[in-house]
């Protein structure tokens, strides 16, 4: 077992909801006043276990306890609003936890950083030493490692140019330049926040791969991409509304995330467009799906076709296709088909699209449903709004391990004798 | 399972940090990042400018020259029978500096709320960077003094610098103090409640009708003479006119007035600062 690098005990977070407007000087004031010196209790410190209390407060993160191990690559998956961010903000010491404690050894840095503190009348050299500087390194580091930084950015050429000349590819090259050769003790790679292009992000996870593999670094990992936290990850914790709901194995954690808070896998509906998700055009009514088993209850596999329909309030008169995408849970894209163009009338509209059977291959899978107006512009959509898992079926086959691919049609595959070997000749 | 204790634990993150818990050792290492800023400062103050690093020299004596029409011509102001350019010079040079300083500290928070919500670094880096780059600049203003005063001294043999000038980088470091301490102090609050920003230039204008800057102590009417007689930078402004030009009311006790305001005020700001840094950003 290796050694702990970073414990975090029981840690909290409370965030106040709203603006600091007229007010806040006269209620902070008088909360002072009652606790300090009509010394009563904190009137938040009492209310503990809700999740939101009636003064707008919020609590963002409660009793997480973790540690992270040197070497270890450790994921940290959730839904949006789960947590997650915040965590992040804590440990690499933007904002302090409400409670709690977190108590460790070596450098933090994180790839959420990038470009931090990037002054574009500067020139790149200046920028590489200012933005190094901001993230911990003295000159000496910067200077030791300037030439393998120029080199790794790419933009030798414009080295003493400012920055506001570059195009946004080339800054970016720079700034994660200096980011990647910190040298940390610990990497905080946000994926969520990484926002930028799948080649910026791609870069991001090959560093990732690289510090943690061939330097042995640790590194916390957060992301949406479960196929990601899969394959790097050594361990994985699942945060829910601000709480550690599991931990342990990815495959296991990934599996909890992936059946856990959806509460309408198979049907989500409303009764009235006000409660309805949807914008000004677009209202949900009802989105299904209907497993059409050969015998009514049977299981759901692979053989089953699946019939997906949906029902919503069209607000505007106006010209609408639908488009549809099945998604694994690991957010991987099977298949995205589309409806026609239809010109709909102001009232409740309905379509459905049937998924034969013996098409997919076993996993779970999701619906999101895209409305588009003139073919062209997307009104609303309605992402992994449901989702269903297709267990596996084989007949006549005495192998059990996974059977590889997205879909698993039944194409006939021919197998024959071309030409038998004469026993005689 | 329950994993040994780290063996030592270099750093902790608690729920809030003490009132002067200044993390000395921590912030040496960010020796480099103060100059850093400062260079920073200078670098893209004077981007895209024509006259670039003169401006410093040439703002205080345009203002200088502009007092001298305004407040000595046409007012007719006592300026303690000095010679008016170094007597508005001396005094525009102090208090810009003060002037300057405080609200470049002030707005700690509302310039970097970007970096700081992105990166730790101890906060007090950025106002001691502040304040690093207003004595720079301070230093090549004098630069402008200094030949005003060979003039006046030994060509015009109209003002009569003494020995306490050897004290001056005393003088300039109580007021760097009391700027600094005040911007801290004022950083916080405008960090919670913004709409004090617009006091804080208000407040300096009026600061600087109560510090002489435009006129000498001796001539204050004893109606407002307590007023300005209170503000620590008056012993400050009329100490450096006495080191250099010979003239002005100092007295080693009013001088310790000062320091000891300094003092107060400076450690009421750190203690705030480092206690507040951290709840500052959840508000921002």
């Amino acid at each position: 077992m290796n050694n702990s690098l970073i414990q975090v005990e029981n840690v909290a977070k409370r965030y106040r909801l709203g603006t600091i407007g007229t007010g806040s000087l006269k209620a902070d004031m008088m909360d002072w006043w009652n606790r300090k010196v009509r010394n009563k209790k904190d009137r938040f410190q009492e209310i503990t276990e809700e999740d939101k209390d009636p003064n707008g407060y919020i609590w963002a993160l409660q009793d997480i306890s973790f540690e992270i191990r040197e070497g270890e690559v450790l994921g940290i998956i959730g839904r949006n609003g789960a947590g997650k961010s915040t965590l992040l903000k804590i440990l690499s010491r933007v904002t302090r936890p409400t409670r709690g404690r977190i108590r460790g050894r070596g450098r933090i840095a994180s790839l959420l950083e990038v470009g931090t503190g990037f002054h574009e009348e500067l020139t790149g050299r200046e920028n590489i030493f200012l933005n190094g500087n901001i993230l911990g390194m003295n000159n000496r580091e910067i200077r030791s490692r300037f030439e393998e930084i120029l080199e790794f950015s790419g933009v030798q050429k414009y080295i003493d140019t400012p920055v506001k000349r570059y195009s946004s590819g080339m800054y970016v090259r720079l700034a994660f330049a200096v980011a990647a050769h910190l040298d940390p003790e610990i990497l905080i790679v946000d994926e969520v926040l990484a926002v930028g292009d799948a080649e910026f992000q791609k870069k991001c996870l090959g560093k990732m791969k690289d510090v943690s593999e061939r330097e042995g670094r640790t590194v916390l990992f957060v992301s949406h991409n479960m196929q990601a936290v899969q394959n790097l990850c050594s361990r994985a914790i699942l945060l829910q509304s601000g709480r550690i709901v599991s931990t342990g194995e990815p495959r296991q954690v990934i599996a909890h995330y992936l059946h856990s808070g959806r509460k309408y896998d198979l049907l989500q509906q409303w009764s009235t467009p006000g409660e309805a998700p949807g914008n000004q055009h677009i209202r949900i009514r009802r989105v299904e799906i209907q497993p059409m088993p050969a015998e009514p209850g049977g299981p759901v596999d692979i053989r089953t076709p699946l019939l997906v329909s949906f029902e919503f309030w069209n607000l505007d008169p106006l010209h609408l296709c639908i488009g549809l995408q099945l998604l694994t849970l690991g957010g991987e894209c099977i298949f995205d088909v589309s409806s026609p163009s239809v010109l709909l009338q102001q009232g409740i509209a309905c379509g459905e699209c049937l998924i034969p059977g013996n098409f997919l291959n076993d996993g779970a899978y999701s619906i999101s449903l895209f409305f588009v107006k003139d073919t062209s512009i997307l009104l609303y959509s309605h992402e992994e709004c449901l989702s269903i898992e297709v267990a596996d079926y084989r007949e006549n086959v005495s192998w059990f391990g996974k059977w590889e691919g997205y879909v698993r049609p039944d194409f006939p595959v021919l197998l024959q004798m071309k030409l038998p070997q004469n026993p005689a000749s | 399972m329950p994993s040994p204790e780290i063996p030592v634990p270099a750093w902790e993150i608690n729920p809030s940090s003490g009132w002067l818990d200044l993390r000395i050792r921590g912030s040496w290492h960010y020796k480099d990042l103060v100059l850093r800023l400062v260079r920073r400062d200078f670098l893209v103050s004077y981007r895209q400018t024509v006259l670039g690093p003169i401006w410093l020299i040439l703002q205080p004596l345009l203002t200088t020259l502009t007092y001298i029409v305004i407040f000595s011509k046409v007012a007719g102001i006592s300026t303690d029978g000095l010679p008016a350019m170094p007597f508005y010079l001396a005094g525009i040079l102090v208090w810009n500096f003060f002037s300057e300083c405080m609200p470049a500290v002030s707005s700690t928070f509302s310039s970097n709320a970007a970096i700081f919500g992105k990166v730790y670094f101890p906060r007090l880096v950025v106002p001691v960077a502040a304040v690093v780059s207003q004595l720079l600049r301070f230093t090549i203003q004098l630069g402008l003094f200094f030949p005003v005063l060979l003039y006046y001294t030994l060509y015009r043999r109209t003002i009569h610098p003494n020995l306490l000038m050897l004290a001056f980088p005393l003088l300039i470091v109580i007021i760097a103090g009391i700027a600094l301490g005040t911007g801290l102090i004022l950083s916080v609050l405008t960090a919670k409640y913004r709409d004090l920003n617009n006091l804080i230039y208000f407040g300096l204008r009026l600061m600087m009708f109560v510090t002489p800057v435009i006129y000498p102590l001796s001539i204050v009417p004893s109606g407002i003479r307590f007023w300005v007689r209170i503000n620590p930078l008056t012993p400050l402004t009329e100490a450096f006119r006495y080191a250099f030009l010979g003239k002005g009311q100092f007295s080693w006790g009013y001088l310790a007035y000062s320091f000891i305001c300094m003092a107060v005020i400076l450690f009421a700001g750190i203690a705030l600062f480092n206690r507040m840094e951290d709840q500052a950003m959840d508000v921002l």
